[in-house]
């Protein structure tokens, strides 16, 4: 088909390729600092665009939640922008918004997150705003009552219209038990409802602190003039007062169960397969990842085209990995008309017992590295990006080989080791944890084939059966 | 050793070198120049037998002949004292490297080659802006049959993003048909003559690829992610599916029951875009935005194979598309790759313009949908301008002050000091066609929409008469400005905006012109465009919640 004129291209493009592939998955190299009380600072210049990009990550985060009160650090975490330093909650929207910036602050499994994006003419403002977050929150009851009330009702707003987003949260709950990696980031109805002012306070005097936190600074700055700024307003910071919380590892009850969520009137069932999974430092990362592009991480993955392509079953399913600092999770995730909920159910079993057949070899382990690789490099493009990728290394203990060396990874990559590690981290279907939210009415006789079914009403305030 | 002495003696190995050397750019020549000079497919391949077969003829003859000064003679008769083998022998070595740096040249670019520009018209360098706030290094190229193409170039990563524009949407759609053109979307991944269903994404993934789409009221953009290594790839692609596309009626079939599973999840199963269909048809009474672009789900279990090729041949042209590239590539193979790949793909008739205009609403409209509900919803429509109208810059500073963060007037008065929302936003649809200004509020469970819908008119009212502060407007500003340098901050924030100048504002060039346009519009201009559009019996009014129990009474 093709002329050899274009062979040739063709031959040219493919050895630029191999030079680009390669030249997309670096981190740049980070200036990093390290303050007497513990903080870290991250620094690096980008001056395409006028802006700056920042995330500041403090550990903690939901599994220091204390016990029952699931969501208090992602309380805090909204709290920390209503009212700090002489500003109240009104008027720091305002200095924030008046220069055009963003800032806004989140809790995860592991930690709380502050996350901006400023004019670089606005850098002083910027650091000034940061650092009246994290050193002078004013925590204000009023305030923090009403923000509770208000996430309360966010999770109701979701049980009427998002519903695939709740589904990992029951997820969780069901398969790590009472272990904090089951706790909602953001709390439950009836968690939230349990938390006090005196709680947030003692959480915030206890766990947010220099010496647990990262600031990365990316953009359009001199690095001298920024550090100066962020040392002055970050060296007087506090240590928190407690030691940082560690939890065992989670020890997931083996064996088929369902958890199976009502929603009288759903047209439509939900579902999330599921079971123990690895932490962030599994060693074959390069081949795991290979892995699940190939079962359920692209648009041409197996169980995409088993459930969607060939059967029209869902128009979208995929697997993801969650991998903390301990062991996480290995999921399936996908939604069917209530009528075929079993069909798409057993198909997406056979698609995983398939991926344990057949493994990743030949043409589509090509595709999987090509594709791994060649999507890479605009994760790391803006200033934002480039900050949360530091500040995320930093708070997980990783260093920038996690980075640097992942393209050589994926490239070497053969298919034994990723079947070894197929065997290794994807649980086998007759250890699947099962979670369906969907019409009960419907469905609870013939979902009982996979196992003992524990049924829990979408109402219900909680998301641990 | 003798005969490979005397090969040498009689210039074989010299001639064997300049004949390789010569074929091998005779066979450039051809292959590069066969399209414009339209010599027949078999020409390249006719060429290279011939030279193969004339390779052991030219040997032969050398080692049999030998130039000497009274002309070509038999070599064993020549007298080896008279024999000038020695300066033949030098010119060919000059043959040689003459030919050789011309391959090298040819090699290098077909600029070097002068002599083929009359015959190969060289690859078009595209128009540079006229205007002199965009970036100088952007090219422009309108093909032969209509497409145009738009390339910014961006060497910041080593990926290229591709976006091309269809003017096809919800409104090019009528009863019957509605969801037409979302469909045709997930059809155009489902194979070609060439291509099995499944297999477009299949190429593009192995090549490093990724992509999406996404159907309007207006347009269907399509969309693609790659390293530069699989430009061709792409363009391979793309062509193919303009040019090729397959529609097979049992892809059809498994592809109608995707979109009704999309059609569930995204709809059915979704509170706020339940109210928000029943809003805009509520609000349109003619206009055909007031079908989802979804589809209703009796034309999505209805619409046929004809009517789905009648939309692909009507709208699929390339006189009706804009390609956008940004990113790791020069516009220079841009246009050539378009050249080979798009440039045969035919011109169609024009679409036909949309020629209902919306009558002007008199009087406020209503609807409640009851169902099971937690929370409930207050969605309000505002009849306003299309995307292209002046007043469209002035409201988007208006919405951001009324409802756009933390800071905003509708925010800081419903969601913080009454509580009696927990969420408010407004958003206006910017099409082709003269739309709506939409605000959405969820109510904590057991809110009153009534109360809060009051609300919302007396603050809308007091803008419409009253204005904004410079403070206000100065923030709003500040705004929109950040958002612009965030948008240009990543190669695909690029060719959205790019696209989105070209189609709905007439061209690309207008996306450099908004910073000064933002920083000219004045506070009365916010306050004049709140007057026309926020009047009562401009407004369309949802309700969701759950139905009133007997208790309620």
């Amino acid at each position: 088909m093709m002329r050899s004129p274009r062979g040739l291209v063709a031959l040219l493009l493919y050895v630029a390729c191999s030079v680009s592939f390669a030249q997309g998955i670096t981190l740049p190299d980070i200036e990093r600092i390290e303050l007497e009380n513990g903080a870290v600072l991250l620094l690096h210049e980008k001056h395409d665009v006028p802006l700056i990009g920042v995330q500041a990550i403090v550990r903690g985060g939901t599994v220091s939640d204390p016990e029952g009160m699931a969501g208090l650090s992602s309380l805090l975490a909204g709290l920390l922008q209503k009212g700090a330093g002489d500003r109240d909650s009104a008027q720091f929207a305002e200095a924030v918004a008046a220069v055009g910036g963003e800032l806004s602050a989140a809790a995860d499994l592991e930690g709380i997150s502050i996350s901006g994006e400023f004019m670089s003419r606005d850098a002083a403002l910027m650091v000034e705003l940061l650092a009246d977050m994290l050193q002078r929150p004013e925590l204000d009851a009023d305030e923090m009552a009403k923000l509770r009330d208000r996430s309360i009702n966010f999770i109701r707003a979701a049980k009427d219209t998002n519903l695939g987003a709740l589904v990992p949260l029951y997820g969780a709950a069901f398969l790590f038990g009472e272990h904090a990696y089951g706790n909602p980031l953001e709390g439950s109805e009836e968690s939230l409802a349990r938390i006090r002012h005196r709680d947030l306070l003692g959480y915030y005097a206890d766990h947010v602190g220099a010496d647990r936190s990262v600031i990365a600074v990316v953009g359009d700055f001199e690095i001298a003039a920024m550090t100066e700024l962020l040392t002055s307003a970050f060296a007087e910071w506090r240590k928190a007062d407690a030691e940082p919380i560690l939890i065992a590892p989670p020890a997931p009850e083996p064996g088929r169960r369902v958890l199976l969520v009502d929603k009288p009137g759903a047209t439509q069932t939900y579902f999330w397969l599921a079971g123990p999974g690895v932490a962030v430092d599994y060693p074959q990362r390069a081949e795991l990842n290979i892995a699940n592009t190939v079962f359920g991480g692209r648009l041409t993955s197996m169980l995409n085209n088993a459930l969607q392509l060939e059967s029209g079953l869902t128009y979208g399913a995929r697997s993801t990995l969650t991998r903390p600092s301990l062991p996480g999770s290995v999921a399936i995730y996908s939604f069917t008309k209530t009528e075929s909920t079993i069909a798409a159910i057993d198909m997406a079993i056979d698609v995983l017992e398939k991926l344990f057949a057949e493994g990743v070899s030949g043409d589509l382990l090509d595709s999987a590295k090509n594709y791994i690789l060649g999507q890479y490099a605009p994760r790391l493009e803006t200033s934002a990006q480039l900050a949360g990728a530091a500040s995320y290394l930093e708070h997980m203990g990783l260093d920038a080989a996690y980075i640097n060396d992942y393209g050589p990874a994926i490239t070497a990559a053969d298919s034994e080791t990723i079947t070894a590690v197929i065997n290794d981290v994807y649980p086998q279907p007759d250890e699947l944890v099962f979670v369906l939210l969907g019409d009960a009415e419907l469905i609870r006789e013939d979902v009982a084939r996979y196992g003992p079914v524990t049924e829990i009403a979408i109402t219900d305030p909680r998301f641990r059966p | 050793m003798a005969l490979f002495a005397e090969l040498r003696r009689r210039n074989v190995l010299k001639v064997a070198l300049l004949y390789v050397i010569a074929s091998w750019l005779m066979l450039w020549f051809v292959a590069v120049t066969s399209d414009a000079l339209e010599l027949p497919a078999w020409s390249y391949n006719a060429l290279l037998i011939t030279l193969a077969i004339g390779f052991p003829i030219a040997l032969l003859f050398a080692w049999t002949y030998e130039f000497t000064p009274t002309g070509l003679k038999k070599a064993i008769d020549v007298d080896q004292t008279q024999s000038i083998v020695y300066k033949t022998g030098q010119k060919l070595n000059a043959a040689v490297a003459v030919l050789l740096v011309l391959g090298l040249l040819a090699m290098l670019g077909k600029g070097f080659m002068p002599k083929f520009e009359f015959i190969l018209p060289g690859v078009p360098e595209g128009d540079a802006p006229t205007s002199e706030k965009a970036p100088a290094e952007i090219r422009s190229l309108t093909l032969d049959n209509g497409l145009k193409i738009i390339v910014w170039p961006d060497h910041d990563i080593p990926n290229v993003v591709m976006y091309n524009f269809v003017r096809a949407g919800g409104r090019n759609e009528y009863p019957g048909i509605t969801g037409l053109s979302h469909f045709f979307e997930h059809m155009m991944f489902n194979g070609t003559d060439d291509l099995e269903p499944g297999e477009f994404d299949r190429v593009m993934e192995a090549a490093g690829g990724a992509n999406n789409a996404y159907t309007s009221k207006d347009v269907t953009v399509y969309q693609n992610w790659f390293p530069t290594a699989a430009l061709e790839t792409i363009f391979e692609l793309e062509a193919d599916r303009m040019e090729n596309l397959a529609i097979v009626p049992e892809v059809v079939e498994s592809e109608r029951a995707g979109v009704y599973s999309e059609r569930r999840t995204s709809v059915d199963n979704n509170n706020f875009s339940r109210l928000f269909e029943q809003v805009f048809a509520t609000a349109f009474v003619a206009h055909p935005y007031q079908f989802p672009v979804i589809g209703w789900p009796s034309d999505i279990e209805a619409w046929t194979i004809e009517d789905l090729e009648n939309y692909f041949r009507t709208y699929y042209a390339p006189n009706n598309s804009t390609i956008v590239f940004t990113g790791a590539v020069t516009p220079g193979d841009i246009f050539e790759l378009a050249d080979e790949y798009f440039a045969s793909i035919s011109v169609q008739e024009p679409p036909a313009d949309i020629r209902t205009v919306e009558p002007e609403q008199r009087g406020v409209r209503r609807l409640l949908i009851e169902t099971d509900a937690q929370t409930p919803l207050l969605h309000m429509a505002f009849h306003a301008g299309s995307a292209a109208d002046s007043q469209t810059l002035p409201m988007t500073l208006l919405l951001n002050i009324l409802a756009g963060g933390d800071s905003s007037r509708l925010h800081r008065l419903l969601v913080e000091d009454q509580q009696t929302a927990i969420d408010v936003g407004a958003w206006q649809h910017q099409g082709f066609d003269p739309s709506v200004v939409y605000f959405y509020l969820t109510l904590p469970p057991g809110g009153d929409p009534g109360a809060v819908e009051a609300t919302v008119l007396t603050e809308l009212e007091r803008v419409a008469g009253e204005g904004v502060t410079a403070a206000e407007l100065a923030k709003a500003q500040s705004i929109l400005l950040a958002d612009f340098w965030r948008g240009l901050a990543t190669i695909n924030g690029k060719a959205a905006a790019l696209g989105d100048y070209e189609v709905f504002h007439g061209s690309f060039e207008a996306l450099f012109e908004h910073p000064d346009r933002v920083e000219t519009i004045v506070a009365d201009d916010l306050r004049a465009a709140a007057a026309q559009v926020f009047r009562r019996t401009n407004m369309t009014v949802g309700v969701l919640q759950a139905p009133a129990t007997e208790a309620d009474q």
